[in-house]
């Protein structure tokens, strides 16, 4: 399975990266360090799943998503972000994420969260 | 922000998310962050870590330790060993990852709040007029660290 990790911080990409691992999810992972990079991503590589930050420079995740879906790319998305309100997650409902991890989280929250997609 | 949020309780609320975002991020065991109630005077070779939250109320979320400690804090985050060396733009970034999440959860206790900046690192705290709401003080591995809460001109 092939997945894109958008964040802009290295770090947190290297901290989603290894929680996936934990969580037993062994994927051929591609990191992007901002949206636009993400959207550019999803076209080349034609990834099955985009786990995105929110707060991005360039192009924040919700933007990219919804350039996602207006280019007609239907590539399933969900956000880990450190902010997960009512407000937000309606938001990324709305665009057509599949999820909102909000950080912190831990290799139990990425199961729980992901494998009813996976199915 | 700080309308919102009720100041009597910010210690043990910041508490709470802190020792979330540290037992998920840094320490997998319980136990390493623990609430402080001695005064810490600010530290000489200090780092600063802050968000912002613009909006009706806006905000400061800022931790504040000393620069050695925030350096063990980016070794733990990375899991890398006690002697290795760490680079600048891990250091800003790890660092400024800790308050961006620590302060993303304390932007979901308001109601309607603006969008949170990216996160800032530097040696000194920002003059810019900012006023301290509040100041909690913990320890973490036995060293002092602050999250405080600003209230923005």
């Amino acid at each position: 399975m092939r997945v894109v990790v958008a964040d802009d911080s290295r770090v947190m990409r290297q901290i989603v990266i290894r929680t996936l691992r934990q969580a037993g999810y062994e994927w051929d992972i591609t990191e992007a360090s901002d949206g636009a990079e993400s959207l550019q991503l999803a076209r080349d590589v034609d990834p099955d799943l985009v786990l995105s930050d929110w707060n991005m420079p360039e192009m924040t995740g919700i933007d990219m998503l919804r350039a996602m879906r207006a280019a007609g790319m239907d590539i399933p998305l969900g956000f880990v972000t450190s902010e997960g309100s009512p407000e937000m997650r309606e938001q990324a409902e709305a665009a057509g994420a599949l999820f909102l991890i909000a950080k912190p989280f831990t290799a139990d929250t990425f199961r729980e969260t992901i494998d009813p997609f996976l199915a | 922000m700080s309308a919102a949020i009720d100041m009597s309780v910010f210690s043990e609320t910041v508490f709470a998310i802190a020792e979330e975002v540290f037992s998920a991020m840094i320490d997998p065991e319980p136990g390493a962050l623990q609430p402080s109630v001695e005064d810490v005077e600010a530290p000489a070779d200090a780092t600063y870590a802050w968000v912002d939250v613009h909006g009706e109320h806006p905000g400061r979320v800022m931790l504040g330790t000393e620069h050695e400690t925030a350096m063990l804090l980016t070794r733990a985050l990375l899991m890398m060993a006690q002697d290795e060396e760490v680079s600048d733009a891990d250091f800003v970034d790890a660092v400024g990852e800790i308050a961006n999440v620590v302060g993303g959860n304390v932007k979901a206790l308001v109601p309607d709040p603006g969008p949170l900046t990216l996160p800032q690192v530097a040696a000194e705290p920002p003059a810019d007029g900012a006023v301290l709401l509040h100041d909690a003080q913990f320890a973490w591995r036995g060293r002092p660290l602050g999250i405080s809460l600003w209230s923005l001109p």
